[in-house]
């Protein structure tokens, strides 16, 4: 992430990563939610923030998952449900529980497919909001496959030109496994930066980037601007502007609303606002192309070349998709994660408020 | 495309389609591709220029392929090999075959799958220049499917940070059907701007937009440039600069090499320059998923809802990709092709050294 994210040290309190999983866990337990859902659900945020993707993790998100449980939005025993199916494919409808959580068992059921035929692929409607969708293709990266996953939720970033907004931030992930490297895991927005790093940024009191956002008629911002009030802006797509391309990112964006949406037989928010969010997840078996370990060598060789690569003036290294994050992993395993004062405080009334051991913190 | 890429009215000369059509068949028959390839190859050129996407039409496109049947480098008479065969997947190597003569083959083998399968893919290897990937992608679109095509060839684009190249333009394209509206297409480079732009610019003598490229040293040149000699200058990533998400179009690229390099068996250009170009290419039946007739009014609502969103200052309309292509499809199917009087120039000098029929202009 950008330095202007970074939690600011006199603010930070250390927490243990199993004392946050077990606390993330009793809370979505305390909401009504089955023992092995919640502990999906843990691992997922537990997964963001080990890895330093704060934009997805606890801080932002699990408040907002508590409010959408308690007050009726997502059910906690949402079923997994298989509409319709092919040897390759399937349709699935999440029952209205977290995308977090019924993701990752829409991954396994791509996996399952991909082992038999080669490739998998299962749309999936009607969940809540589906988290770092890194992980969701990590599980196939982990079974020596690459995996996609893809996701299209609310209606925040303009279209190239448009003074509405009509499509969601709609990420992209990949992850393909490698040798010895860290392995390649892409999972990014396609607006120019996720909407969550607009809400840290506020929470940090740093402004936003020219070209991050346009005013409310549509103009984009292309100087330093703090973020304005919530109806005066909207995001822009990756490019942020026609010259620079941004209707590629508004191409990516539509696709993924395609491919989640449209081909998952649900509407797309900009339709309804009220129908959840929506994934495309694919499996494709390596061994099914050609030699794993073939496969693997020539990833580490490719991803070296990369590392090895000159830098522009003022920078330190080249580095590729994947690898910050396994830094952090490493210190964040042993140093426990950062967490803002305030995030902390919320935990403590949640936790009140539940009736379960509050948080440890180091 | 943006206006300054438009060939000035006063150098226009306007060529029939059927009339193209007959003589880039004849030039490919000339130089040994036989009838049906030619025809097929003749098809992919006439489609991107009938559609406005000059970058890879005859004008930037055919004399290099010309000369590269000439001096060996391309087959004309390839055979496909089969590397490997799963229900859902196939690997082939294209024996030095032009790609936008032989990707329209594999496709059609793919969605023969998708069609038993829910999902298919191919990864090829060893081909020559791919052309607009879009009419691979619309192959499938036009079989109720949707349909992707990505490309990995060349190294001209920087990672994001770095000083040297490492990464084709690794283009995306998407195609998917609708009902009435024109259906989607997107089909773009994952470098901030296609390569053949900055050709094109050369030639009609345009400046380049800050972003579009770096510096030799790595560094965005951030204002507007005439265009710089070969060797002074990088292409950068969708994004351009780092706070702009430079990273994403990295990754992007980095994802496309991956699919059509790594899954084929091949090594990316970084690694071996005298590499031929890479492909993946998918088809996902809408059938497998959902109603075909719903996906289609899914999606002529939801286009609909784009075409209709309030523009932004300065702005005429919003679109969304293909909508632009199937306008000028339109109006040159009718009024004939604009070209440069310079590529006219090419055309009667190749056509009687080849010994063919001048091409007819209006």
């Amino acid at each position: 992430m950008l330095e202007r994210f970074h939690v600011p040290a006199a603010d930070e309190v250390r927490v243990p990563d199993q004392a946050l999983r077990a606390t993330v866990e009793n809370i979505f337990m305390a909401l009504g939610i089955a023992a092995d859902d919640a502990r999906q659900g843990a691992d997922v945020l537990l997964y963001a923030d080990l890895r330093g993707v704060e934009s997805h993790g606890v801080s932002n998100m699990l408040r907002v998952y508590v409010n959408q449980y308690r007050e009726g939005k997502l059910n906690p025993r949402g079923e997994f449900t298989v509409l319709q199916e092919r040897p390759s494919t399937a349709a699935v409808d999440g029952g209205g529980t977290l995308g977090i959580i019924q993701g990752p068992k829409a991954m396994r059921l791509a996996i399952e497919k991909a082992r038999q035929t080669g490739a998998g692929i299962v749309t999936l409607r009607n969940v809540g909001h589906t988290g770092a969708v890194g992980y969701h293709a990590m599980l196939a990266a982990d079974q020596d496959m690459i995996g996609v996953s893809l996701t299209a939720g609310g209606v925040l970033v303009a279209p190239t030109f448009g003074a509405a907004p009509r499509l969601g931030t709609n990420p992209i992930a990949v992850a393909a496994p490698t040798g010895t490297k860290p392995r390649f895991l892409y999972d990014a927005a396609t607006s120019v930066v996720a909407a969550n790093k607009l809400v840290l940024a506020d929470r940090l009191n740093v402004p936003l980037h020219g070209g991050w956002i346009a005013g409310w008629n549509g103009a984009p911002i292309m100087e330093d601007a703090y973020l304005p009030p919530r109806d005066q802006y909207v995001m822009l797509p990756l490019g942020s502007t026609r010259e620079m391309s941004s209707h590629k990112g508004y191409g990516l964006a539509l696709v993924n609303e395609i491919l989640c949406s449209v081909l998952g037989s649900a509407v797309p928010a900009m339709l309804d606002p009220d129908s959840g969010s929506k994934q495309f997840l694919a499996a494709y078996d390596i061994s099914a192309f050609g030699d794993v370990d073939r496969f693997k060598a020539s990833m580490d060789e490719m991803l070296e070349t990369l590392l090895q690569t000159p830098t522009a003036p003022g920078h330190e290294r080249v580095i590729y998709p994947g690898i910050a994050e396994e830094e952090e992993l490493s210190r964040r395993l042993r140093d426990g994660i950062p967490l803002h004062r305030e995030v902390i405080d919320w935990f403590t009334q949640v936790c009140d408020e539940l009736g379960i051991p509050p948080l440890e913190v180091a | 495309m943006l206006e300054r890429f438009h060939v000035p009215e006063a150098d226009q000369i306007r060529v029939p389609p059927e009339a193209l059509r007959a003589t880039v068949e004849r030039i490919f028959m000339a130089v040994g591709v036989p009838e049906e390839d030619a025809r097929q190859g003749a098809d992919v050129l006439v489609y991107a220029d009938l559609r406005g996407v000059e970058t890879h039409g005859v004008s930037n496109m055919l004399r290099v392929y010309v000369q590269q049947y000439r001096t060996g480098q391309l087959n004309p008479t390839p055979e496909l090999h089969y590397v490997i065969e799963s229900p859902s997947g196939l690997v082939i190597d294209g024996d030095r075959g032009l790609g936008l003569i032989q990707c329209p083959k594999v496709m059609r083998l793919v969605i023969e799958k998708a069609r038993e399968q829910g999902v298919a893919t191919a990864s090829i290897r060893n081909l020559g220049h791919t052309g607009p990937i879009g009419y691979h992608a619309m192959l499938a679109a036009q079989q109720d499917m949707v349909g992707l095509s990505m490309t990995a060839s060349g190294s001209q684009v920087l990672p994001a940070l770095a000083a040297e190249p490492r990464m084709g333009t690794n283009p995306i394209a998407v195609a998917a059907p609708a009902g009435e509206r024109p259906w989607l297409l997107f089909d773009a480079a994952m470098s901030a701007i296609a390569s053949n732009k900055i050709r094109i610019a050369r030639r009609l003598g345009v400046p380049l937009h800050p972003g579009w490229v770096a510096s030799w040293t790595g560094t965005p040149i951030m204002e507007e440039t005439p265009v710089p000699e070969d060797g002074d200058f990088h292409q950068l990533p969708l994004g351009s600069t780092r706070e702009l998400g430079a990273h994403k179009g990295f990754g992007l690229a980095l994802m496309v090499e991956v699919l059509a390099t790594l899954l084929s068996g091949s090594v990316p250009r970084m690694l071996d320059p005298e590499v031929g170009s890479r492909h993946f290419l998918a088809a996902f039946d809408l059938a497998a998923f959902t109603d075909v007739e719903r996906f289609k009014q899914t999606m002529d609502d939801m286009l609909g809802m784009l075409l209709e969103t309030k523009p932004a200052p300065g702005a005429e309309r919003v679109i969304y990709p293909g909508v632009a292509e199937a306008e000028t499809l339109a109006e040159r199917s009718k009024n004939g092709i604009p070209y440069h009087r310079e590529v006219i120039e090419w055309f009667d000098q190749v056509t009687a050294e080849l010994n063919i029929e001048r091409l007819e202009r209006l």
